[in-house]
């Protein structure tokens, strides 16, 4: 008996010096010593983000990117620091960045794990929010900007795609909304559905979707659902994996089955390189683009 | 080796594995993507004000890391030595009583209502899956019971139906995440081990080296109680408050981990077995020996997780898988011949 109560009471001890010795509230980021100096070190962990930097002009202070920023060109050729589901932390640190731009919780919880793990070691960690529509994208921009000092740059970025999407909006309003499906799973068949940003995009190219409101954003439907939507054009993207070609093959053999659906009896169904287009960043306009040519390709042949 | 275990001969082998498992921290901490030495760590650098990178990769970011690793380590081979003798099942591991669908749960149901509401500013996940791993064991527990007070098949199989009911709730969730959501668990409970604040790691040392402590000093009643709980209860031990403190000593330690680093499997089963077939069955050996083995094998598997495909990391569930497994047949073949009691 003697040897248990001298267990639990060195544990309760162990437990109060925790307490008392140890800073036990998460260490506040300090930003009052770090962001007066210049920055001129950035680190991004996600491949829109290195897409927003480049486009704001800071392609020199970029100091680190995740393996899967590919666009534009030359950043593919900074160093690398992981991935972005796995950033790796001794590279970013051996890079002594001046900020770090990480996305956040709740729908990366491992990048924000990531920004508040630099945060503690006094590393200025900038997290953005909620990437998932156009104006976010836009509240990320100008975020960016104004950490940055780069407003001016900011501005005139956010302008741009706003113009070049104005631009698209007025010329597919010309005819009425054609119906598509964007697929993004064969097997199970899985669309994107109505509260994403894709759908947002398919409205602004001149398009409805297909699918009606689901829970899910990407819900798998069932063959009878494929049927009944009627879609006039069936859009998949490439996801980056296989070439082009080779799911076009294998799209004739699985769409063939569907006879009867607008799409497949017009043969309107469509591969497309998809970076521009599932990645929220600044060649949105380019991802509207592609899919206004798909839904009306006529308009485009001017 | 059939001699008996002594006091001095034990503590002397606590001691040599101590020695062992600080040598083995010390290799480690001086590997990783980034080439350091101990010169490197301690040199000052030209300007007062700016950070060695070296030093802070070091003792921020390794050390932390490793001690997490050992901790971890620790926990889940214990945890299974006990679940292993309480249950007197060699296929038992910390996870089989539902923690690791209750853990998963409570991961999920973090992920996806988003909620960041976290204790002393630990992440909500870590608190929804210590929770989630708690209660569901505990529910568990009591499922048993109503089977009978002692009764390890009926324990068993409510751990198979609470697993079953919970992995059902988790694929529904599962299908109405969004897929990051959907990345974000899997990561999340395929393991992984990074660096903690030094308050968590104080806590999680102090309540898991007490825990060990614990299931140490209830060793010779689970000696006894690997004969069966008749055999035990007719040397007089009491068979249901042994079971009890193993029970909920291994389930807290167990639940701390998983709440700390997610799911990293095969530790909690094949360490205790390596363990046993080196040095014999005896608890009292068993116990410690295993605690600072499952250290020194986690800290290896995550020094190597991490630095295989530098710069990016492998989820240290699958070192632990790819390593373990040819090891522990090594093991087998050579030591099952000199002591015979697998074949009983």
């Amino acid at each position: 008996m003697k040897k248990w109560l001298y267990l639990l009471s060195a544990v309760i001890i162990w437990v109060i010096i925790g307490f008392l010795i140890f800073d036990f509230l998460p260490a506040q980021s300090r930003p009052a010593a770090r962001t007066k100096q210049e920055i001129s070190r950035i680190i991004s962990t996600a491949p829109n983000i290195t897409e927003i930097l480049f486009a704001l002009g800071l392609e020199e202070t970029i100091a680190g990117v995740t393996s899967d920023s590919t666009y534009p060109a030359s950043a593919a050729r900074k160093p690398n620091i992981g991935n972005f589901w796995q950033p790796d932390i001794e590279a970013i640190i051996a890079a002594k960045p001046d900020l770090v731009v990480t996305l956040g919780f709740p729908l990366y919880p491992q990048q924000q794990n990531l920004a508040d793990r630099l945060r503690r070691f006094s590393y200025n960690s900038l997290t953005v929010f909620h990437t998932e529509n156009l104006s976010d994208l836009f509240d990320t921009i100008e975020k960016i900007g104004t950490v940055t000092q780069r407003q001016q740059q900011a501005n005139d970025l956010a302008a741009d795609i706003k113009q070049k999407l104005e631009r698209i909006e007025v010329l597919v309003a010309e005819k009425e909304n054609v119906r598509v499906l964007y697929v993004v799973q064969r097997n199970p068949l899985r669309v994107a559905g109505r509260n994403t940003f894709i759908n947002e995009m398919i409205e602004l190219a001149g398009g409805e979707n297909a699918i009606g409101a689901t829970i899910q954003k990407y819900p798998p439907i069932s063959t009878e659902q494929l049927i009944t939507c009627n879609t006039d054009v069936i859009i998949e993207p490439t996801m980056g994996q296989e070439k082009s070609e080779l799911l076009e093959q294998s799209g004739l053999q699985y769409w063939s089955r569907f006879e009867n659906v607008p799409a497949v009896k017009n043969k309107r169904i469509y591969i497309v390189a998809d970076d521009a287009i599932s990645q929220l960043g600044p060649r949105v306009a380019e991802g509207v683009e592609t899919i206004a040519r798909c839904l009306k390709p006529k308009l485009f042949e001017k | 080796m059939a001699q008996l275990l002594t006091k001095k001969k034990l503590f002397f082998q606590i001691i040599l594995a101590v020695v062992v498992l600080i040598l083995v921290v010390l290799c480690c901490s001086l590997i990783g993507t980034k080439q350091i030495s101990l010169r490197t760590v301690f040199a000052l650098t030209e300007q007062p004000n700016t950070i060695n990178p070296d030093y802070e990769i070091f003792f921020h970011v390794r050390l932390p890391r490793i001690f997490l690793a050992c901790i971890v380590g620790a926990a889940l081979a214990c945890s299974g030595v006990v679940f292993q003798a309480i249950l007197r099942n060699p296929l038992a591991d910390p996870y089989i009583l539902g923690i690791s669908s209750g853990a998963g749960l409570g991961t999920i149901i973090a992920i996806i209502s988003g909620l960041s509401l976290g204790i002393l500013g630990n992440s909500p996940i870590a608190i929804f899956a210590f929770i989630g791993a708690m209660g569901t064991i505990w529910l568990v527990w009591f499922i048993g019971r109503l089977a009978g007070k002692s009764n390890v098949t009926g324990l068993l199989l409510a751990g198979v139906v609470v697993n079953a009911f919970f992995s059902a709730v988790i694929m529904f969730l599962t299908s109405i995440a969004k897929s990051q959501q959907i990345y974000a668990t899997i990561f999340w409970l395929m393991g992984n081990i990074t660096e903690e604040r030094i308050f968590v790691l104080w806590m999680s040392a102090g309540l898991t080296t007490s825990g060990i402590v614990a299931l140490f000093y209830i060793s010779p009643q689970l000696n006894a109680l690997s004969f069966g709980a008749d055999d035990a209860r007719s040397m007089g031990i009491d068979t249901s408050r042994t079971q009890l403190i193993g029970f909920a000593v291994a389930a807290l330690i167990t639940s701390i981990a998983v709440c700390l680093s997610g799911l990293i499997g095969f530790v909690g089963l094949i360490v205790p077995h390596g363990v046993r077939l080196v040095f014999g069955p005896d608890h009292r050996r068993l116990i410690p020996l295993s605690a600072i083995t499952g250290a020194i094998f986690l800290a290896a598997a995550d020094t190597l997780a991490r630095t295989i495909v530098a710069p990016a990391q492998l989820p240290v569930g699958i070192v632990t898988a790819i390593a373990g497994g040819p090891f522990f047949l090594l093991l087998l073949i050579r030591y099952t011949r000199k002591i015979g009691w697998i074949n009983k």
